[in-house]
This record gives C-alpha cells, structure tokens and sequence, in this order.
C-alpha cells in the first residue's frame, strides 16, 4: 500500500470515528493494529499521530466548552469524498472491498454503530461502487455476531449442529467444532472471508484466528480446527457454485509386476483402484520402488506384467486414446530457465491449446498464476537453481502450473515437497488437494510428510523395500495398522488426542525397526521384514474395486499442428536465448573477435617486396580459409552441443502431450542456422575487409554458412545422443581434429598412408570430412571467379593443358612407345610384362586424344597389343604424336596471344591496370596452392595411366567410371555426376547439405544414441 | 425548457432552474431521507440543459447545511456541470461558517470549475 493511500485511509479512519462522540481507546488499538499489519514498526508511531491529529485524540480541550455537534460537518463530508475519489484512482475493486470492510470492522470494534458513522460509510461504499445489496451483506457479516439473524445466499455457516434454521444461509456440518465458522463470498470481486465466533483455536494457513475477526480466506487457504477436519477453500468455494460435476473417471492397476534390466525387482504385485477426486500418497523407505510405481502408473514406464486402466483403456498399450489425460510432474526441475514465469507458462499452454486465441490464452495464465499465489512473479525470470530469482517453492508450484494449466484428469507428482520450507510445503500440497476436490485424481510420492500434510491426503500406498505393497488406505489408520500389527500398546490411536498431530514417521520406525542382540546393540536384521508385511497386507486388504467407467477421460488437450509447434518452439527458444544477454552477446562477439584476431594477425607481406601491405603477396590467405572453416565449425558445434541436453527434461514432460519431434527438431534448426548465418557473415565481413580479399563475401559466407549449419546437425546429433554436456565437449575435439587433419591442406592427399589413399583422388575417408568440401569450394571458387582470374581463366586453361600436353605428356609417351619398340621382340618374360603394361599405358593415354586419333584409321586396341604391336606401329604412332605436338603448340602460342591482345584491349579501351588489378584480386600464394606448384614432379605414372599434378585447378577430372561416381582430384573445377559436369563450389556447398541432410535423419531417428546404447549394452 | 422550481423545506434545499432567465440555485438545508431520490430529477434536468446550454452559466450554492449522502449528490452535480461550456460556480456561505467556506474549497478540487466564492 502506498504512503499516500494509507495516509487517505488515516484520515478516512479518523473522519469516521470523530463522529458521534468520538474515538475510543478500542477503537484507536484496532486503528493502531491495522498500522502494525501494514507498516513497520516505525513507522507505525508516525501514521498513530497523524490519526491522533487528524481525530483530535489527547487534545486539551483548553477549556473551551465543546459544543456536541450532531450532524457531521460538511468539511469532513466533503473531505470523505476527496479521499474515497483518490482511493478511487489508485486500489482496485477488490482492495476497495477490503478497505470497506477494515472501516466497518473498525466501527465494529466499539460497537459504536451510530447513524452519523453509518452514514458516512454507506457513502464511502457508494463512493467505491459497491453494490447496494452487497454492502448489506458485508455489512451484515461484519457487524453482525449471532448469524441467525442472518439470510444472504452468499453466507455459509460451518458449524456442529446438524441443522440450521436458515433458509438461504448454505451449511457444513462439521464435527467437533466449537461455535461458528462464517464465510461471505463478495461475488462482484469473486472474494471470500471467513470469520470465526467461537472459542476454539482455529489455524488459518498457519496463524490463529481471533475470535470475531474478519480475514480474507484467499486461494488454495485452509482453515483447521483443533479436532475438527479441515476445511479447504475448494471444499468450501464448491458450496457457492452451483454448477460443480465431478469428473467421470475410473483409475485400475492390476497385478503390476515390474522387473528392471538387470533382474531386480521394482514392484511386485500392486493393485492400485480409484476413482476421480482423490489425491493418494505413495510413501515406502528409499528404494522401495516409489517412483518406479509412479513411472509405471503414469505410462512411463511399462510394466513387466499386468495392466493400468483409464476408463479401460490400456495406458501402456494405447497410448494415443489417452493422450492429454495423464500429467506427470517429476522431480526435476522442468523450467526453462532463461523465460520468465508467465513465459514458461504461457508457451506451455500454446503447445496444448490450438483453438484458445491470445486473450484466451493470457487469461487462462493468469487463472493458473493467481491460483498458485505466483501471480506477483509472473514477469521474474526463473534463473537457474543456483542463481534464484524465485524461491524453491514457487519453482515447484510452477512446475505443477505446467502441468496443470490443461487439466490433465490424472496426475502423478514425485516428490513435490522435497527441499521445500515446510510453509512452502504445506501450499504446494494444499494445491494438489485443492486440485483433487475439483475432481482430479492425484498420485503423490511423498517423502517425509509433516503431520498436517500426511492428513490431507485421501489414501496412503506404503511400500516396502523390493516393491512390495504392505499398505494402501486411510493415511491415519496406516498408524494404528501397524502399531496394531506389532502389538504396542495405545494402537487404537492414530493420532494425538490433544494436538490431533499423525507421526508419520512412527509408521517407519514400525516397518524398520531392527532387532537388538544381547549386548542392546541394533542388528541390521529386521524384526518383521518386507515379504512378511506383504503377507500380512494380502491378508488383511481387499481391494475395493472401482468399476471401470467406458467414457473416454475427460481431457481437454488440443495440439497445434506441426508448423505451428515450430513457430511456437522457435518464439519460445528464441525468447530464453535473447534473455540470456551473457550467451548473445558471447555468441555475436565470438565470431567478430575471433575474425579480427585472425585477420590482423596474419595480415603480411613479405618484407623484401616492400612498401605496404598488397593482398597479392599475402603469404596466408590459404591457412586463413582454413582456419575460417575451422571456426565455422568450432563455433557451429560448440553453440548446438547443448541444446538438446539443456531439453531433455522439458522434452521428457512434452512427452505427455505428443508433440511432434519434427517441429522441436526444426525450430532448433532455424534458430542455430540463423544464429549461425550471423556469425559466418560477421566473420567472413570483417576478417576479409582486413585481409582485404576484395568481392568474395556471399561465396566465403555461403561455404562458411553451410559448414556452420552441417556442425550444428552435428552438434545436436551428439547432444541428443550423450547424456551430460560434459561428454559432449570432451566428443568436439574428436569430431574436429579429422576435419582439421582430412581438410586437404595441413597434409597433401597424395601423402597420405597408402591404405586410405589414391592417387589423383580425394580418398574416401576424407570425402566423409565437410571440411574438406568446404575447403576445395572456397579455394577454387577464389581462385577461378576472382574479378582478375575471371576473364583469364579459360584462357590460362588452355595455355596450361596445352603447355602440359606439350611438355610433359608427349615426351613420356614417346619415351612409352620407344621403350616398346625397343623390347617387343624380347623373349623375357618380366621385359615382356613391362611391354605389354607400358603398350597399355599408351593406350590409355591416347583414349583422352580419340578426336585427334580418329583420322588415323588405327585400331589402338589391337595395335597396342603384343600380337599388333611392331616397328610400323610405332612409326606411325611416332608421326602422329608430332602432329599432335604441333597441335598443341599452336593451341598454346593461339591462347597466349588472345590472352595479350585481350589484355591490351582492356588497358586501352578502360582503366585497366593489370598489374593494379593483380595486386587487389589476385593472391599468390593461393594459385601456387592450387596449381600446386611445388610439386616434385609435374607427370607421375600410376596404374598405368600418367597422373597429372600440376594445375589441378585447371585440370578437368579423369572420365568418371560409373554414372555415381563423382571423385576427382583436389581443386578440381568441376565435378562429375550423372554424366554432368557441375561447378565445384555449388557441387560441394550441395554435398555439405546431403551431408547435414543425412545427419538430420540420424538425428530425428536418433541414430547415434541407439548406437550407444547397444554397445553401452 | 421548464422550469424546476423546489420550495425548500426543514430537510430539503430550495432549488431553482431557469434556463430562460439564467437563473440557477440550491439553497437551504440539505439532509433529505433519500438523497438519491431527491436529486435525481436535478440530475435529470441538468442532463437536458446540458445539451443545449446558455453560453454563460452561472451555478449558485447558498447551503447552510448538508449531510454526507447530500454531498456525494453534489458532487454529482457538480460533475455534471463539468461538462457544460461556460459554467461557473458561485459558492455562498455564511461569514462565520468556516466549514462551508473549507467545503466549497475541497469541492472546487474535486471538479474542474471555476469557483467563486462570496460570503451572505
């Protein structure tokens, strides 16, 4: 309440009470009271004295005879209204109703009901548009003690008479209950008040009634009476609502059996039967097998033996006819950490309402928040355990809200209470009580319970260490059940006659208790262990069966569709990660940072050239792409790593709610790839602006970009398949020292170990590595497409096959055919064998010639044989190579002279400097890389075939052996498939998609976790 | 429009509306049994007059008593003129009635009025 409001209501108080004849010395307590409700301490004295000035209390009268007034002055009339119009301004409706009431109580105090006094409060009430006959009632429920005077419908009478003469006043009957417990609902603001006119001490949520006070009985309140039962705002708000059904609803365990994996028994056979409205415990010593009962009732886990019955329906068995109608609330936290509560909430709600609008939606939120008194927190972020921002218990009131906000018609809750405050407690299963009486049947694993929690449960199900059943009934009787069973003495008493208090713990020591051996030292030796406990439950138990109902559950789960869910999975990540300002600022900062330091690291020249910095001579720009792919990589693995082990659990609750593993799959996908794009493209940007790679950003981002995307289906495949996120980054480096190591640059392909590889091809294993797609994309689109090479390179093509054919190609061929002519006569078999290879060779050589050699008329199959093979042969043959030569040589001097004159063309007609236009578009070190022209030798012979490699770039792959086959050399310029020829850079972006493709497969049939799994087996 | 002339009596305010003649006045005692009953048709006929009203209104309050519930009607009153163009009030109390003078003070905060106040 703010200090002006409370100031207003001050001098409220003090107009109202200088009427007729004055403050009182009790009413001044009940005004100094309601200070010490609201305010601290000190400050309580402050507002004591502005009541004191404004009433006039402990005024000398300085002998002045006062003339009793008796009409109010119109001062303080007018004053009244000023007030009750700024508290207008400012409380709601519900708070005006408060305050009314605090006003009439305060008359109410002294009894001093004059009409001056009423009057004025009538106003104020029509003041705070209040209803007419509603202010009668508060009126009356206030003001009045003995409520037989009384008939309002929105009045009810708790008491311990069986019969009360009222017509309209709604009645409890309770036992045991002192006097009269009285409730008014203000329907107009949907509030209820109790108060208590009796001599019992009545705990209200945990704070003693006084007698005649009137309290505001708030959501999800109870109030207990000493020996009486106690009453729950839902038992009581039902009696105000006319339209209360209960659901139709019917819960049967059979003979459950459950074994685990490794031949331990969980449960052994539990009968389990209810019907709606029922909130049941589930209480056993550790490892008794509770929450294994509970995975198993709730269809999580499937029973070895026997069945779960919904309304006759098979949970286990058909899963999909019960869909919606089970909610499960396990240990875990199920939060997302990075949303606020209403957020959490609001999205969960999303994913099961399709047909609820916005307004809808928020409002059922909201219902849900207020219900669980988190209402006041909606806008917190939850934080994580350790850095809080909401208490444990309201984390746990949230995580029931999730469930809750879609009535689910079961429920099962694993320990809710589990490190709460025992206040904090006591609401969580005051709710679930709340829950139950609105028809819900509720399944709790409790563990410890106090005394005032064991009571609210309905039923209890005990359990005994190896899954046995030894107790399943009223949570009371369990105590003298077992104090009965062991014959202790007062076994009749389950409770404390003088406190009403149950020990749930005694039902333990009871169970547990171990027999003493002679020196009065506990064995570890049970007196009565778990099979004779189970024995004794069997025979002392029937179960009273309910009948199986044949409607379908109530249920009211409506799933959006699957484009839908994505949306709403995609707004929901993307809301937690833009909340985590530490993970996005990191995330956008890293790929910038790490450009910057790469770029201005490796920014050189060498020195001897001089002068400034010329990109031309940067010596290294083939490390840098490199390393850029490195850190696309890095940074597309690290970032997807652990997201779907940060969901597992949330993904674990959704379960519930069958929620499309496409959609969850694919919004992440998305956010990482857009995520991704942001990073590749900062990166590409500022680490090519400082190298100064002019005009190549979309092809560096495009390769970069894809390669991010194929480590971020990586990533999400080792997260869905790893179980903690530990294991995860310890994978990364496995994943990425190969994709460094088979990415082409750091190690030559051709000087490999033998058995990966082949020469004149990529080997296969390093074909597995979208580095080194990545890699051979940007370095041949950089190298051809470059705005300098661009209008050079089919030009330069022919002048470097034609230098090759000339220079190299023919001088071994003819070296071929020599050797032939000179040994085909020989009558050594190994000479012979080196003939007939070296005859092969040429022939497979001169295949790539067939054009030139078709005016012939020589059949080089059977010529470049042993048997056709001879002197003529090789004559001819000679001559034709000589031809072919000069072919070639014109071909070279044509393409060089089209070449200058194409450049001459160009320096005249434009602007055009080559040598300028070399420096900013041309880098040297990158075409050494990829005419790899550091090798040793240009022309190698391998497998009968000479192996070109020199130029790769400018090498057109070998003919493909079948339609599938698409291997070629490194840095090839195009690549086969299909009898086509593709441009390598979109060829191998296309192969990084397959890639990622086929690692989305793996990812949504959850591939590599199945793996694991058969061999952790 | 017709005149709404009240006599006033021991409970009841003196009450004149004229339109035609501009004249405008609640005077008297104010401490009717149900003030929201006697106000009204004063609620009613302001309701009309402020349709099509005077260009200059000039309210006249010459109260020597009114009880709390009258004084919520008041200030109903006085929001309705609120919302007439041209209208002010003339505020009359007794010389020695400092509580009317405070009364008509707090009024004129409560309401977006120019206020004139003038002792009898």
């Amino acid at each position: 309440m703010s200090e002006e409001i409370l100031k207003a209501l001050t001098q409220l108080f003090a107009i109202i009470t200088k009427q007729d004849g004055g403050v009182t010395e009790n009413e001044r307590d009940y005004i100094i009271r309601f200070f010490q409700q609201e305010l601290d301490k000190d400050s309580v004295k402050e507002y004591v004295d502005l009541y004191d000035q404004f009433v006039g209390y402990n005024v000398e009268d300085n002998g002045e005879v006062k003339v009793e007034k008796k009409l109010t002055s119109v001062k303080d009339s007018v004053k009244t209204l000023a007030i009750c119009k700024k508290i207008n301004k400012t409380l709601t409706q519900k708070q005006k109703v408060i305050v009314l009431i605090k006003i009439l109580e305060l008359v109410a105090s002294d009894k001093n009901l004059a009409f001056q006094r009423m009057e004025i409060i009538d106003t104020i009430s029509n003041v705070f548009n209040i209803g007419k006959d509603e202010f009668k009632l508060i009126e009356a429920f206030v003001l009045t003690e003995d409520f037989a005077s009384l008939d309002f419908s929105d009045l009810l009478v708790v008491n311990s008479e069986p019969i009360i003469p009222n017509p309209q006043l709604k009645h409890i009957f309770t036992e045991n209950l002192n006097g009269t417990i009285l409730f008014m609902k203000v329907d107009s603001v949907d509030l209820y008040f109790v108060k208590y006119i009796g001599k019992d001490d009545l705990i209200l949520n945990g704070f003693i009634v006084k007698y005649n006070h009137v309290y505001l009985f708030s959501n999800g309140s109870t109030i207990k009476g000493p020996k009486s039962a106690p009453l729950y705002y839902s038992d009581l708000i039902v009696n105000f609502q006319a339209d209360f059904k209960a659901n139709k609803l019917s819960f049967n365990a059979k003979a459950l059996e459950y074994k685990f994996k490794n031949g331990g028994i969980g449960l052994r056979n539990v009968n389990i039967s209810e019907g709606p409205g029922k909130l049941i415990g589930i209480m056993g010593a550790s490892g008794a097998g509770k929450t294994t009962l509970l995975n198993v009732l709730a269809g999580i886990e499937s029973p070895t033996d026997g069945e779960v019955l919904i309304n006759g329906i098979n949970i286990h068995k058909e899963k999909d006819k019960i869909q919606g109608v089970i909610g499960y609330v396990s240990q875990d936290d199920l939060l997302i950490e990075e949303l606020t509560v209403y957020q959490n909430l609001y999205y969960n709600a999303k994913l099961c309402f399709k047909d609820l609008n916005e307004a809808e939606l928020d409002k059922r939120v909201i219902e849900v928040l207020s219900s669980l008194g988190l209402e006041q927190r909606k806008d917190l972020k939850v934080g994580s355990v350790l850095d809080k921002t909401i208490s444990g218990g309201q984390r746990k009131r949230l995580n029931i809200a999730l469930e809750l906000i879609r009535e689910p018609a079961v429920m099962f809750v694993d320990e809710p209470t589990s490190g709460l405050s025992s206040r904090d407690s006591e609401n969580v299963i005051d709710l679930l009580k709340e829950l139950s009486l609105k028809g819900k049947l509720i399944f709790v694993v409790i563990h410890q319970p106090s005394s005032d929690i064991y009571k609210m449960f309905d039923k209890m199900f005990i359990m005994d260490t190896g899954g046995y059943p030894i107790f399943y009934g009223n949570p009371v009787e369990a105590v003298t059940y077992f104090k009965k069973a062991t014959h202790q003495v007062d076994s009749e008493r389950g409770q404390c006659g003088v406190c009403g208090n149950v020990n749930p713990e005694q039902i333990f020591n009871i169970i547990e208790a171990k027999v003493v051996d002679e020196y009065g030292q506990f064995t570890n030796k049970r007196k009565v262990n778990p099979q004779q406990w189970n024995e004794l439950f069997t025979e002392k138990f029937k179960l009273d069966k309910t009948e199986d109902i044949k409607e379908q559950p109530p249920k009211n789960l409506k799933i959006p569709s699957k484009l839908k869910q994505i949306l709403i999975f995609t707004t929901r990540d993307f809301l937690s990660k833009i909340s985590n300002k530490q993970y996005l600022i990191i995330n956008l900062l890293e790929a910038p940072l790490l450009a910057f330091l790469l770029a201005f690291v490796i920014r050189y020249k060498n020195v001897t050239e001089g002068g400034a910095y010329v990109y031309r001579f940067n010596e290294n720009i083939p490390a840098f792409i490199l390393i850029a792919i490195v850190v696309a990589l890095f940074m597309g693995l690290t970032v997807s790593a652990e997201e779907i082990i940060k969901d597992r659990k949330i993904l674990k609750r959704e379960a519930f709610l069958n929620l499309s593993r496409t959609s969850y799959l694919c919004s992440k996908l998305s956010i990482l790839f857009f995520l991704s794009a942001i990073q590749t493209l900062s990166f590409v940007l500022l680490g090519n602006y400082i190298l100064e790679i002019d005009s190549m950003t979309f092809s560096y981002w495009l390769a970069l970009f894809s390669i991010s995307c194929f480590a971020n289906v990586l990533g999400l495949n080792v997260s869905s398949a790893f179980n903690s996120a530990v294991t995860v980054y310890i994978i990364i480096p496995l994943l990425l020292i190969p994709q460094m190591v088979l990415s082409g640059l750091l190690f030559s392909f051709d000087k490999l170990n033998n058995m990966i590889s082949t020469k004149g091809k990529v080997p296969i294993i390093a074909d597995l590595m979208a580095s080194r797609w990545a890699y051979e994309a940007i370095a041949v689109y950089h190298y051809k497409n470059n705005p300098y090479q661009a209008s050079f390179y089919t030009l330069e093509k022919e002048t470097a096959v034609a230098d090759f054919k000339e220079a190299y190609w023919l001088p071994q061929v003819l070296e071929k055919i020599t050797f032939s002519q000179n040994n085909y006569k020989s009558t050594d078999d190994s000479v012979k064998r080196e003939v007939a290879l070296s005859l092969d060779l040429i022939k497979n050589e001169l295949a790539g010639e067939k054009d030139f050699m078709a005016g012939n008329k020589l059949d080089l199959d059977k010529v470049l044989s042993m048997e056709g093979f001879n002197d003529e042969v090789a004559g001819k043959l000679r001559s034709q190579l000589e031809a072919l030569e000069k072919f070639y040589l014109e071909k070279f001097s044509k393409a060089e002279s089209l070449k200058e004159r194409f450049i001459a063309l160009k320096e005249s007609k434009f602007d055009f400097k080559l040598n300028d236009f070399k420096d900013k578009y041309f880098n040297e070190s990158l075409s050494d890389l990829v005419r790899n022209v550091n090798a040793k030798d240009r022309i190698i012979e391998y497998e009968n075939r000479l192996l070109k490699q020199s130029d790769p770039v400018y090498t057109d792959p070998v003919k493909p052996a079948s339609f599938l086959d698409y291997r070629t050399h490194f840095f090839a310029p195009v690549k086969h498939m299909f009898g086509v020829l593709y441009d390598t850079f979109y060829f191998n972006i296309i192969v990084i998609w397959l890639m990622s493709l086929i690692l989305y497969f793996a990812l949504y049939f959850e591939v590599f976790k199945k793996i694991i799994e058969i061999f952790s087996k | 429009m017709e005149i709404l002339n009240l006599e006033g009596a021991e409970d009841t305010p003196k009450i004149i509306l004229d339109k035609n003649n501009g004249i405008f006045e609640i005077s008297g005692r104010s401490l009717p049994e149900d003030s929201a009953e006697f106000y009204r048709p004063i609620l009613e006929w302001l309701g009309k007059y402020g349709a099509s009203p005077n260009p200059k209104t000039s309210f006249v309050f010459k109260l020597e008593y009114f009880n709390t519930a009258s004084s919520k009607l008041i200030l109903d009153i006085l929001s309705k003129l609120e919302d007439i163009p041209g209208m002010s009030v003339m505020w009359y109390y007794n010389e020695d009635d400092e509580d009317m003078q405070e009364a008509g003070e707090e009024f004129s905060e409560l309401v977006e009025i120019p206020f004139e106040f003038k002792t009898y």
